[in-house]
């Protein structure tokens, strides 16, 4: 874990969809660097391109202006060094849970049988033995989402990238999920980009909290969490931080509403 | 869905419960055409319809008898159109599946054959026969051409739109861990279409029946298919071989539909659980 050099470089990065009256600018020169090993929480007024910018880094779409360098390479496509977890979990219904965990593998060079050894160890890692050959569907909503870390994470990418991934679950669903993913990230020790606009979320799970602006987005500015591991929803360390970033937040979401 | 629920309940049941539900089933099934079949023969032997020509449904069964039986000349009939369909029906499926993907993920050559393919969808296949007759002949090769181009439409067109809709993020997250072009094609977004796949090889086979039944009517060196065997039934005046011919195409479209279709279906999309999201 290199303190110096930073894992992901945002620099400048704008992203405009349509061409000009009908033009929307989602993002608008963003620079901000993502630290190795480290658990960022992006967060924004909706509509503010935070998920955007996730997409960027994933290279599903590429930025109008600017670039986004994952370990010194420029990202211009999706590729097998990142991993991603949806909203909407985007598993493969017609692949078993293991199916969907051994994708990454069996497509990135792994052999069957290395591929379903690593697979059963992910499967296990997020506790869902017994659920190798069962289908997403017949699945919770909190179990897909476990069946989506696993597969993300299976072909060991640089960084995993979550696109406000627990936002579809329940509210006690929601904070298990927080402890697992807390759980799995000090477990692996992976880069960890997650998207969510809720601030007790992101201050239980952050060790550094990045706030947007309201459209068009961009940096608005960055809390650390120093707050040590297991964390409670209510110490009173915990409950500043939430005023810290809610502070942030309320402007911008006054700015959005206001148009 | 509804299928599954089905299925939970009789596993839980006794055999001899179930082979008494079996039996309610088939009399819900067949009371219908007990009832239509009794009136249509009420109605023709005490006259109260004035046509003679129509035969009453025991003197179609006595013909369908002597067909399969006596004659023997109706399994030649069918087994022939049954060769013709499953030759002229497979190409459809494969051409179809294939034009159907290249125009989804190819917007240039969508937008430019589209129109082409909207227009040639509304044509009723049989207009395509007279020109088949010309072009092709007047043999096989006109038939399974015209069963080729009853399926085809609509199994391309149904093919487009089922690729079309594939969920945006399994296809990025295919892409993500590195896979494009075929097997993307072959591991996404063929199973991600195949519930409007498979609705496009239900209308398809549909249509080209149909388009097999014509063709075979028109093509002057076809001797033998049921729908010959209805064309034909007109010069020796017989209808009730006719109503044989239209008993035997109801029939086999049904089971096709039943068997092959609904088990590719259930061992399929059904068992994935993509039916329901729908």
């Amino acid at each position: 874990m290199s303190e110096s050099t930073p894992i992901i470089e945002i620099r400048d990065v704008g992203k405009a969809y349509g061409k000009g009256s009908a033009q929307v600018v989602a993002l608008n020169s963003v620079n901000l660097d993502i630290t190795s090993g480290e658990l960022n929480v992006l967060i924004g007024p909706s509509g503010c391109g935070k998920s955007t910018l996730l997409y960027l880094m994933a290279g599903f779409e590429k930025p109008t202006q600017g670039e986004i360098l994952l370990d010194g390479t420029i990202i211009d496509r999706p590729g097998p060094d990142r991993g991603f977890v949806f909203q909407d979990y985007a598993l493969f219904p017609w692949k078993t849970v293991l199916g969907n965990v051994m994708f990454g593998l069996i497509n990135n060079g792994w052999s069957k049988r290395e591929a379903r050894e690593v697979a059963l160890e992910y499967i296990n890692l997020v506790n869902l033995d017994g659920f190798e050959h069962a289908y997403p569907h017949t699945l919770s909503g909190g179990m897909k989402q476990r069946v989506g870390i696993a597969r993300a994470l299976a072909y060991d990418p640089k960084v995993l990238l979550m696109d406000e991934p627990f936002g579809a679950l329940d509210a006690q669903t929601r904070k298990y999920m927080q402890q697992e993913l807390v759980r799995v990230w000090e477990k692996t020790g992976k880069t960890v980009v997650f998207v969510t606009h809720s601030v007790i979320e992101a201050v239980f799970l952050a060790d550094r909290i990045i706030v947007m602006t309201a459209r068009p987005g961009t940096m608005k500015g960055c809390v650390e969490v120093d707050l040590p591991r297991p964390r409670d929803y209510t110490g009173r360390s915990y409950l500043a931080i939430r005023e810290e970033v809610l502070d942030l937040l309320e402007e911008e979401v006054a700015r959005s509403l206001q148009r | 869905m509804r299928v599954g629920v089905d299925q939970e309940r009789l596993e839980g049941m006794s055999p001899r419960k179930r082979v008494n539900r079996g039996l309610i089933r088939a009399r819900e099934f067949l009371f219908p055409f007990l009832v239509v079949g009794l009136s249509w023969e009420l109605l023709v032997r005490f006259q109260v319809i004035g046509l003679r020509t129509l035969p009453p449904p025991s003197a179609i069964l006595v013909e369908f008898w002597d067909l399969v039986w006596n004659k023997g000349v109706l399994i030649h009939h069918l087994s022939r159109s049954l060769y013709r369909l499953t030759i002229g029906y497979l190409l459809a499926v494969g051409l179809g599946i294939a034009v159907g993907t290249l125009l989804a993920v190819r917007k240039t050559l969508r937008e430019m054959f589209m129109p082409i393919l909207s227009m040639l969808i509304s044509v009723p296949t049989i207009a395509w026969v007279p020109v088949l007759l010309i072009t092709i002949g007047l043999g096989d090769n006109t038939v399974v051409t015209a069963i080729f181009l009853g399926g085809f439409f609509a199994i391309a067109y149904n093919t487009m739109r089922g690729i079309e809709m594939v969920n945006k993020d399994q296809v990025n997250a295919a892409r993500l861990m590195g896979v494009s072009g075929v097997k993307l094609f072959a591991s996404v977004l063929l199973p991600g279409s195949l519930v409007s796949i498979i609705t496009g090889l239900r209308l398809g086979i549909g249509y080209s029946w149909r388009a097999l039944v014509g063709g075979e009517m028109l093509s002057a060196l076809v001797e033998w298919g049921i729908g010959k065997m209805i064309y034909q039934a007109r010069f020796w005046n017989s209808v009730a071989v006719m109503f044989v011919g239209l008993m035997v195409i109801s029939v086999s479209g049904l089971l096709l539909d039943r068997v092959l279709l609904k088990w590719l279906e259930k061992e399929t999309v059904e068992r994935w659980g993509m039916l329901a999201e729908r």
